[in-house]
């Protein structure tokens, strides 16, 4: 195959075999489908296809993660683009009796709006799709990952075969200026000006690396395009290593995502013997050899000297950089590292021009940005939005509002290393008598913020940061001061441990977090852990120590009176801290109904049936079962 | 070269230089934990951090490892920075127990005590040690192993590493003495003060070495072993270390040959009664000499393997000399140095001295009077042969002592001595290789093994070979005057036949007679003195006349006649005895 001609002509041969108005199921068969029954459903619907001798005519494809994975596992009928999610097995023969064979919607197998109840028929009406751009993910639904066909009818590696032939490598990097992408990774230094200092840096060879090593809790995006779309990244590799002047590179995927590396396997196999990988690309001449290699499950494996560490063989642990990766980088030559979202982002800033992809987004954030939208929000799932648009947009249009019609609490992203964003003062939504003593203090944050711009200087104003994409959103029955524990609780053990306010200032800041937590917390106890956050910030060797603080720091900013209230009082306000609340049973409410009773693991409620039960605080381990079963709202957690 | 400010000094550094070194340009100490000159910057304790602004913009940055560069501004000691790297060693503290070299950072910062508590760990995971191993050394047995507050510098499995040479570099720069090493290749310690750790690779061979010059022992040296290193190399400032230096033989015509090889001493471990290498304080007269002289591991303390000086020292004379299970020779030197190391005993440490003797053979100029003086400093004098020593007490006293026992010949009863430093005399022998260097040298050997000199009396210098001669105890045991004034004796035989320029051979020497010899190189195996060889091109024996001493070996096996010895050929012979035969009445005539 030679060229774009060559390119276009194979596309062409396998459109023509297709018949764009043949009916094919497209099942989601990304991780959080597959983990709900994906396999089995796609199992089931393929034998019902043959019980009504369809077999042939209408496909089943497995495709890539669709986003709306709180919905899994979930399918859609093409060309009518019928959508179907939270299916069993069973119910595939009555998609097939009914939807493919009589062109009937099924309308209690269609999405059902939590929020209107009203039902809808195509994805494109569903409000989480609505507000979402997805341009990174817009073939991760459609394309069988291990088909190079359903990529290449796509225009896939059309990119890449118009930055060999039609474009001076000087010209693609003058192009990913332009078009103002920023790194996706967390840190967002703009793409163009890292390709272009690792174009001019000195020595040979270099190295182009896709960081696929996605640690944060909650996240994952980069699973979900290594897993469905892979093509995409080796494309935007191609395309990186031919501007930078670089024929070999790594992918770094962590061996926790066993359908990622064995799909990107698939797919850089497919691509080489289709001459679109290896030497001499589509007879341009330009030669590129990718390899994947596979992290141990390190977080800090993430930061790029300690990735580049791990792929030489050598211990995990970062280095300092004040001479940069670029110039000096994997076997100390100039290497250029992006994140998996970057380089899928790349040939669609080929394909379509700079022009096109800067008029998404804000001044100084362009394109689209991928989010795992997860915690206490009613559609979680992975969404695709452009840059600037509001907390506001994603957590209540997209994300349908938190769960259960509790209150907004807090957001937070940037993984760990993020801060935590209050987005809504539970007193906004309250009126002011039923407020506590501690929500009165000083006004924590304008309640604006929940209409603040997701881009990357916006979020790291606020105190957090962009970071790869994790976004968890929290409701008033989560503690801060928990989180910021389940956070440093996390870095202290992924800390590599080689600098010392890394791995000794997160340990002790971890140390006063729980004792807080435990209701020993100490007057001064918050300014010594602004203290230590202040030295863990200013020295810790990279990125993972330098931004560990931020949680702590975050949720001090705008949770400071919860704090407070756990070290003076004792008292945990939302009620999760188990050594600071305290379960009892209202009298006057409690009908005697025994429910708690069976249900208390501890035997720590008494009382006889139709009277009055009591909680014995010696017995009681706080477990809230009794809450649980309570019907009648007497059961009191304080 | 770039222009920088460190604390309000301004200094010019050379270019890839760091703010550290920049800093100590300046005399300006930054502490550090972490940080070695020898090895690449590694940035972990983050104690050097300082305040750097370049432009507007003021970032923390690690002196050790940032480069020095134009125009950046540095500030060490300020409040920002103290209050970080205060903050850092009181978070070391929480870790760490009260380590000195954390305590004394401590102190300089004004911490008293840290608000995290102190910890139980001694490694402060600096890392020197295995970045030494790495960069340096090359062998990578050791690493760190784990994460986060679980980190630790382990081989790897916790198991014993083949790939350790037992360099003991790692202990060498461990800053906190946590790391030790232990029984290193086997090496079994018999006085840890004489042979504390391995031996070093480089070394100057003793103190008194000409040249004086430190050499690389390969067997010891990691280079060798690993094929890295080379710091002796990298800190070495006349850049005169050459790691592919080799042994070279030269060969050197010379008219005349000097023979002084030396001596070995027995090897007391044989005797197993002594208890030399079971017990750790006893030690040989070599031993002593080297822990008293003022270079010493001690600096010329006497002192036993726990550090302590010994209260009661017993020395035993003729150890393998004069005893007809090893040497029946006297070894002449043991009763006067034995003596000099109870002086030295008494004046040092003012122990109980008891020299244990067969006979005192103090002959010799000023001897005599120096075993009177020994008499006069209270040293005790036991005739009798040390015959075991044990630790096995047998009365009060005698637990935890060396027990010495002997017949004290004088008092006629059996002594048991408790002591607590055991110095043995062993025997002077002959060098191990001797047979070999005779053979080389065409020299006898005595019943000894020592080697042969001409005439006991009247050559004591000169041997059987002309031209070679020998001097010293490669002769037989004898002192150091002795030693001195035979060398300066066979120097004199030397110089006198240098300034002659020729030398006076035998006038009857051996000779092959060219036409008659088959090349059987018989006479080549037989000649005594290396005289005979052979000639290749033309096929027959040849002898070097300046070298036979006209012994005839080579005319008796000769085969074909061929070699002849001059004056006395097998015709000249035959007559002799025909005329030695003839009858009385012919003995006036000659025959024919």
């Amino acid at each position: 195959m030679k060229g774009i001609e060559g390119l276009k002509a194979w596309q062409a041969a396998i459109q023509e075999q297709r018949d764009p108005d043949a009916t094919w199921i497209a099942v989601c068969a990304g991780t959080g489908c597959l983990s709900q029954g994906a396999a089995d459903l796609a199992a089931a619907l393929r034998e019902a296809l043959i019980r009504h001798s369809l077999e042939g005519k209408v496909e089943v494809k497995e495709t890539g993660c669709r986003g709306f994975c709180e919905q899994g596992p979930l399918i859609v009928i093409h060309p009518e683009g019928i959508f179907y999610p939270q299916l069993k097995a069973a119910d595939a023969e009555r998609i097939v009796s009914e939807t493919i064979l009589r062109k009937q919607v099924i309308e209690d197998l269609l999405y059902q709006d939590p929020v209107t109840g009203r039902r809808h028929i195509h994805e494109g009406d569903i409000p989480f799709y609505q507000k979402q751009m997805r341009l990174v993910c817009r073939l991760n639904g459609v394309i069988d990952p291990t088909h190079i066909g359903d990529y290449i009818v796509h225009g896939g590696y059309q990119a890449a075969a118009k930055a060999l032939f039609e474009m001076e490598p000087v010209q693609i990097v003058e192009e990913i200026k332009r078009s103002g992408l920023r790194g996706r990774g967390g840190g967002g230094f703009p793409a163009g000006v890292k390709w272009e200092s690792c174009r001019n840096a000195h020595g040979e060879p270099k190295y182009v690396i896709c960081n696929a090593d996605e640690g944060d809790p909650g996240a994952f995006m980069d699973r979900s395009l290594l897993e469905g779309n892979p093509h995409s990244i080796i494309e935007g590799m191609i395309i990186g290593a031919y501007a930078i002047g670089s024929h070999e590179g790594y992918v770094y995927v962590r061996n926790e995502y066993p359908l990622a590396v064995r799909n990107l396997q698939t797919a850089i196999e497919r691509a080489e013997a289709h001459n679109l990988l290896g030497d001499n690309i589509l007879e341009s001449g330009f030669d590129f050899h990718l390899k994947i290699n596979r992290g141990g499950g390190a977080f800090v494996c993430g930061e790029s000297t300690a990735l580049m560490a791990s792929i030489e063989g050598r211990v995990g642990e970062p280095r300092a950089k004040y001479v940069h990766t670029v110039e000096s980088g994997l076997w100390n030559k100039p290497t250029n590292l992006n994140n998996v979202e970057t380089w899928a982002n790349v040939p669609l800033v080929i394909e379509h021009g700079a022009d096109w992809f800067s008029a998404i987004g804000t001044e100084t954030s362009k394109g689209t940005k991928v989010f795992s939208l997860v915690g206490h929000v009613n559609n979680t799932g992975l969404v695709e939005v452009p840059m600037g648009i509001t907390l506001r947009e994603v957590m209540f249009d997209i994300g349908g509002g938190v769960r259960g019609g509790r209150h907004f609490k807090a957001v937070q992203t940037g993984g760990p290393s993020g801060g935590t964003i209050i987005v809504d003062t539970t007193g906004a939504a309250r009126p002011a008598e039923d407020r506590d003593e501690h929500e009165r203090g000083p006004a924590l944050v304008p309640e604006s913020l929940i209409d603040l711009p997701v881009d990357f200087e916006s979020l790291t104003e606020a105190g957090s940061m962009m970071g790869s994409g994790g976004m968890i959103v929290m409701d008033e029955t989560t503690c801060m001061v928990d989180v910021a524990r389940y956070f440093l609780n996390f870095l202290t053990e992924e800390s590599c441990g080689k600098c010392t306010p890394c791995r000794e200032g997160i340990r002790n800041m971890l140390a006063i977090l729980e004792r807080i937590c435990d209701g020993r917390g100490q007057e001064g106890d918050i300014d010594l852990l602004q203290e230590m956050s202040d030295t863990v910030a200013d020295t810790s060797l990279c990125a993972l120590g330098g931004t560990a603080p931020n949680p702590v720091l975050s949720t001090i900013r705008y949770f400071r009176p919860e704090y407070e209230a756990h070290i003076r009082d004792r008292r945990c306000p939302a009620g999760v801290c188990t050594a600071l609340i305290e379960y009892s049973i209202n009298a006057t409410k409690c009908t005697g109904c025994h429910a708690c009773f069976k249900a208390c693991p501890t035997d720590a409620i008494s009382g006889e049936v139709k009277a009055a039960h009591v909680i014995s605080t010696a017995k009681c381990v706080k477990c809230g079962s009794c809450l649980d079963v309570c019907k009648f709202d007497a059961v009191v957690k304080q | 070269m770039p222009t920088l400010t460190i604390d309000g000094q301004t200094v010019e550094v050379e270019e890839g230089k760091t703010i550290l070194e920049a800093a100590e340009q300046l005399g300006i100490e930054i502490p550090t934990l972490c940080h070695h000159p020898l090895l690449e910057a590694y940035g972990a304790c983050r104690i050097c951090t300082v305040e750097m602004q370049r432009g507007k913009r003021v970032r923390m940055v690690t002196a050790c490892n940032h480069p020095a560069q134009e125009g950046i501004e540095v500030q060490t000691r300020s409040p920002r920075v103290l209050r970080h790297r205060r903050m850092i060693v009181e978070l070391e503290l929480g870790r760490c127990a009260d380590l000195p070299v954390l305590r004394k950072l401590a102190d300089d910062l004004g911490i008293d005590r840290s608000r995290f508590g102190t910890g139980e760990h001694e490694c402060i995971l600096c890392g020197l040690c295995v970045r030494t191993c790495w960069e340096l050394v090359g062998a990578r047995a050791i690493s760190f192993a784990n994460r986060g507050t679980d980190r630790e510098v382990t081989t790897p499995y916790h198991e014993f590493s083949d790939a350790c040479i037992g360099c003991g570099a790692c202990v060498a720069i461990c800053p906190t003495g946590v790391l030790k090493m232990e029984d290193i290749k086997g090496r079994k310690v018999i006085h840890s003060e004489l042979t504390l750790g391995p031996q070093r690779a480089i070394r100057i061979p003793f103190m008194q070495a000409v040249p004086n010059a430190p050499f690389i022992d390969p067997d010891e040296c990691a280079h060798f072993t690993t094929g890295e290193c080379k710091v002796c190399a990298k800190v070495c400032p006349r850049d005169a270390v050459d790691h592919q230096m080799e042994d070279q033989f030269e060969e050197i015509e010379v008219g005349t040959i000097l023979v002084a090889t030396g001596h070995d001493v027995i090897d007391c471990s044989e005797m197993l009664r002594y208890g030399y290498g079971l017990y750790d304080n006893v030690i040989t007269g070599l031993e002593f000499e080297k822990l008293s002289h003022a270079t010493s591991p001690t600096g010329g303390k006497i002192l036993m393997s726990n550090g302590e000086p010994p209260k009661s020292v017993a020395i035993l004379h003729c150890i393998g000399s004069r005893d007809e299970n090893y040497k029946e020779y006297c070894s002449r030197v043991c009763c006067m140095y034995s003596l000099k190391f109870a002086h030295l005993v008494r004046e040092k440490t003012g122990a109980e001295v008891y020299e244990l003797y067969i006979d005192m053979r103090s002959a010799g100029k000023g001897y005599e009077e120096f075993y009177k003086r020994n008499l006069e400093e209270d040293v005790v004098f036991i005739r009798g042969k040390g015959s075991e020593i044990t630790t096995w007490p047998e009365a009060p006293g005698e637990e935890g002592k060396l027990v010495v026992k002997c017949e004290d010949t004088l008092l006629g009863t059996v002594r048991r001595l408790p002591v607590d430093m055991v110095i043995l005399s062993p025997a002077l022998q002959a060098r191990a290789d001797a047979a070999k260097v005779a053979q080389t040298f065409g020299l006898g050997c005595s019943r000894d093994g020592f080697f042969l000199e001409q005439h006991p009396k009247l050559g004591p210098v000169q041997t059987a070979s002309d031209g070679i001669f020998i001097a010293g105890t490669c002769q037989g045991p004898k002192d150091i005057p002795d030693s001195v004034a035979q060398g300066a004796a066979a120097a004199a035989n030397i110089l006198s036949l240098v300034d002659r320029g020729s030398v006076v051979i035998e006038p009857i020497t051996s000779v092959v007679e060219e036409t008659t010899c088959g090349g059987c190189r018989l006479c080549i195996s037989v000649c005594p003195y290396d005289a005979a060889r052979f000639d290749e091109e033309k096929k027959v024996s040849v002898v070097d006349e300046a070298v036979c001493k006209g012994c005839g070996t080579c005319v008796a096996v000769c085969p074909s006649g061929a070699a002849q010895q001059r004056f006395f050929a097998d015709t000249e012979i035959m007559a002799e005895i025909d005329g030695l035969l003839a009858e009385i009445g012919d003995r006036h005539q000659f025959p024919a």
